[in-house]
C-alpha cells in the first residue's frame, strides 16, 4: 500500500506530527511526503528513519518529496504514544520500571519473603530489553549494599544497561550510604520523573 | 475575563529563541553598515558580543541589551519569567550588574484576553525583583502574534568586561545549564512533553544566570557568553572565531535533557537548529562516536540557556565546585582551549 501526504505550508513540528498520525492509523509499505522547507525535510526524514523506513528525498523547485520505504513490509511497528510520552524507545521495546519498596516480598513469613524477593530480582533479567530501570526504596535499598547476595545479580543487570538506582535518603536512614556497591544514588524527583517516563511501573 | 485555557504556544509559529532570525541572514543585513564612531563605545555591534558597553567614566560603563520572543511555554506567568531571565542573562554574561529594564510587548488584543498580558508582566517583574532591577517603562504594540521581552541596562567596571574574545590556551570551558530546551519547546508545542518534564525545563529556563555570574567573579575567568538562539556550538563558534586558538569538546560531559535526545531522533527539531548547523557546521569536526542526535542537541537553539565560561585550567575544578555549592548542580567542564587546530571546534 502506498500513501501520499502533503505537508507543504506546515512548520515544525506540524509535518512530523502529521506523518506520525498517519502512521498510527496504518503502517504503509511506502509513504511519500511533500514538504516545502529544509527543516521539515530533515525532521520528517529523521522521523521516518526512526520508524524503520528507508528514506530518499528529491528536490523539486523549492519543495521536497520524501519517499519512505519500509525495510520489512510485514512487521508492524510500535508507535511512540502521545502525551505524556517522553518514552520514545526503539520500536518494539517497552520501558518498564520496577519499584522495589521492601527487602522482602509479600506478607506472612519474612524468611520466605526474603527468599522470594531475591528470586524475583534474579529472574528480572527475563524481561530482556524491556527492563529499563530498577529503583530501590525503604528497606529495599539493602539489596544494593555490601553483604547482600543480590549485589552480583544487580551488577549483571547494570552491565546489560539496566539502570539500577537506590534512594539516597533511604541509604542514609539505614546508615549504608557508604556501603553501596551497585547502581547510583537517586532522589524523589528522579523517581517521580522516572515513573512518568516509564511505560509501566511494577511495584513490589 | 474568560475561563478558557489558552495554550500560548499554539498561538504562534516559532518558539522562544528558536524563533531567532537565521544567523547568516542577520550577518547579511548588518555587514558593511556605516556605524557611528565613539571612543567611549567599548563593545559595540562590530564585536557582536552579548551586550553593548559604553564607558561613562573611568570606573563606570553602561551595559545594554535587549531580547524578546514569542512564547515557548503555555503558562503566561512562566513565559514572563523566562523572557526576563533570558534578557537579563546577556548582562550577566558580560560580568555586569543589571539595574533598570523596560518591557517590550507585541500583543494580539483581539484574540487574547488582556489579563494574559498582565500575568506575563507579573512573571517578568518577579525575575526583575530577584535580580534587583527596577522597571522604568516599556512599549506595547498591537501584533498578530504575542511577543515579550526586556531591554535591560546595567553597569560594569570598564576594566572588568567579560567578552567572548579572550580564550587562553589551556582554559577549561564550563557550562551551567543543560542543553535541549529548543527541542523540548517543540515537543511542548506538539503536546508530547509531560507536565513533570515541562516543569523541570520551565524552572531551568526561568533560573537567572545571576548566581553563576556572581560565583565566577572570584575566579580567573578569561571569556564568557550565554547560550541562547545560536545553540551551544553556535555561541562557542563565536568565541573561537578570531581567537587564534581551537577548542576540544567532550560531548559526554555536556549536560543534556535525555528526553530531548529521544525527540531529536524522532525529528522534533526546531528549524533554528538547522540554520545554526548550516551557518557554523564548517567550523566543527565531529568524532565518529558523536551520534546524530547529540549533534542535533549541540545546535539546538536554547532559550535562557546557561553561561559558557572559559576559566584558567588551575581554577576549573574549584569553580565547578563553587557553582554546585550555589545549587547549579549540572555545572560541568565540557571542553578545553587548545593551540591546534586553529579556530576549529573538535567534538568528541
Amino acid at each position: 500500500m502506498r500513501k501520499e501526504l502533503d505537508c507543504r505550508g506546515m512548520e515544525c513540528p506540524a509535518p512530523v506530527l502529521h506523518v506520525r498520525n498517519e502512521l498510527e492509523k496504518e503502517t504503509p509499505a511506502a509513504i511519500t511526503v511533500l514538504v516545502d522547507n529544509e527543516a521539515a525535510r530533515q525532521n520528517v526524514g529523521r522521523f521516518l528513519e526512526h520508524m524503520n523506513y528507508k528514506v530518499n528525498s528529491e528536490i523539486m523547485g523549492g519543495e521536497f518529496r520524501l519517499v519512505g520505504t519500509r525495510a520489512d513490509g510485514t512487521v508492524s511497528l510500535e508507535m511512540p504514544s502521545p502525551a505524556p510520552s517522553a518514552k520514545v524507545l526503539e520500536p518494539g521495546t517497552k520501558k518498564i520500571m520496577v519499584f522495589v519498596t521492601s527487602d522482602h516480598m509479600g506478607h506472612g513469613d519474612d524468611g520466605l519473603g526474603d527468599m522470594l524477593m531475591f528470586n524475583f530480582l534474579k529472574t528480572l533479567k527475563e524481561m530482556g530489553p524491556n527492563l529499563w530501570r530498577v529503583v530501590f526504596v525503604n528497606s529495599g535499598v539493602s539489596f544494593t549494599a555490601e553483604g547482600s547476595e543480590a549485589v552480583p545479580v544487580l551488577q549483571e543487570l547494570a552491565g546489560e544497561g539496566v539502570q539500577v538506582m537506590a534512594c539516597g535518603a533511604c541509604l542514609a536512614y539505614f546508615h549504608i550510604l557508604d556501603k553501596m556497591q551497585v547502581g547510583e544514588v537517586t532522589n524523589m524527583l528522579d523517581i517521580v520523573t522516572g515513573m512518568q517516563l516509564a511505560e509501566s511501573v511494577i511495584t513490589v | 475575563m474568560t475561563n478558557e485555557i489558552i495554550r500560548l504556544t499554539q498561538t504562534v509559529k516559532g518558539a522562544g529563541c528558536a524563533a531567532k532570525l537565521a544567523p547568516g541572514a542577520l550577518d547579511k543585513a548588518l555587514c558593511g553598515l556605516d556605524l557611528p564612531v565613539d571612543a567611549n563605545l567599548l563593545v559595540g555591534l562590530a564585536q557582536a558580543d552579548d551586550a553593548g558597553v559604553y564607558k561613562v567614566s573611568d570606573d563606570i560603563a553602561l551595559v545594554q541589551t535587549l531580547d524578546f520572543f514569542p512564547p515557548m511555554v503555555d503558562d503566561p506567568y512562566s513565559f514572563g519569567q523566562i523572557a526576563a531571565a533570558n534578557a537579563l542573562s546577556d548582562i550577566y554574561a558580560m560580568g555586569g550588574i543589571p539595574k533598570t529594564a523596560m518591557n517590550i510587548v507585541a500583543f494580539p488584543s483581539k484574540t487574547l484576553d488582556i489579563s494574559i498580558l498582565r500575568t506575563i508582566i507579573e512573571g517578568g517583574l518577579s525575575k526583575m525583583r530577584e535580580a534587583g532591577v527596577v522597571l522604568v517603562g516599556g512599549h506595547t504594540v498591537e501584533d498578530s502574534e504575542l511577543k515579550y521581552g526586556l531591554s535591560v541596562t546595567g553597569y560594569i567596571h570598564p576594566d572588568r568586561i567579560l567578552t567572548k574574545k579572550n580564550l587562553q590556551t589551556g582554559d577549561r570551558l564550563i557550562l551551567t545549564k543543560p542543553v535541549g530546551t529548543g527541542i523540548i519547546s517543540t515537543a511542548i508545542k506538539a503536546g508530547l512533553a509531560g507536565q513533570a518534564l515541562t516543569d523541570r525545563v520551565i524552572l531551568a529556563m526561568s533560573t537567572l544566570n545571576r548566581e553563576a555570574a556572581l560565583t565566577m567573579e572570584a575566579f580567573q575567568v578569561h571569556a564568557c557568553t550565554d547560550i541562547t538562539g545560536f545553540g551551544f556550538l553556535g555561541h562557542l563558534a563565536e568565541m573561537v572565531v578570531d581567537s587564534g586558538r581551537g577548542v576540544r569538546i567532550t560531548s559526554a560531559n555536556i549536560p543534556m535533557y535525555h528526553e530531548a535526545l529521544e525527540w531529536a531522533a524522532m525529528g522534533l527539531i526546531p528549524a533554528g537548529a538547522y540554520n545554526n548547523k548550516n551557518f557554523r557546521g564548517s567550523f566543527i569536526d565531529f568524532g565518529a562516536d558523536v551520534t546524530q542526535r547529540v549533534q542535533d542537541l549541540l545546535f539546538d537553539p536554547q532559550t535562557s540557556g546557561g553561561l559558557l565560561i572559559a576559566v584558567a585550567a588551575a581554577e576549573a575544578d574549584r569553580l565547578v565546585y563553587a557553582l554546585k555549592a550555589k545549587g547549579i548542580d549540572c555545572a560541568a567542564i565540557v571542553g578545553e582551549v587548545v593551540d591546534e587546530p586553529v579556530e576549529r571546534i573538535i567534538v568528541e
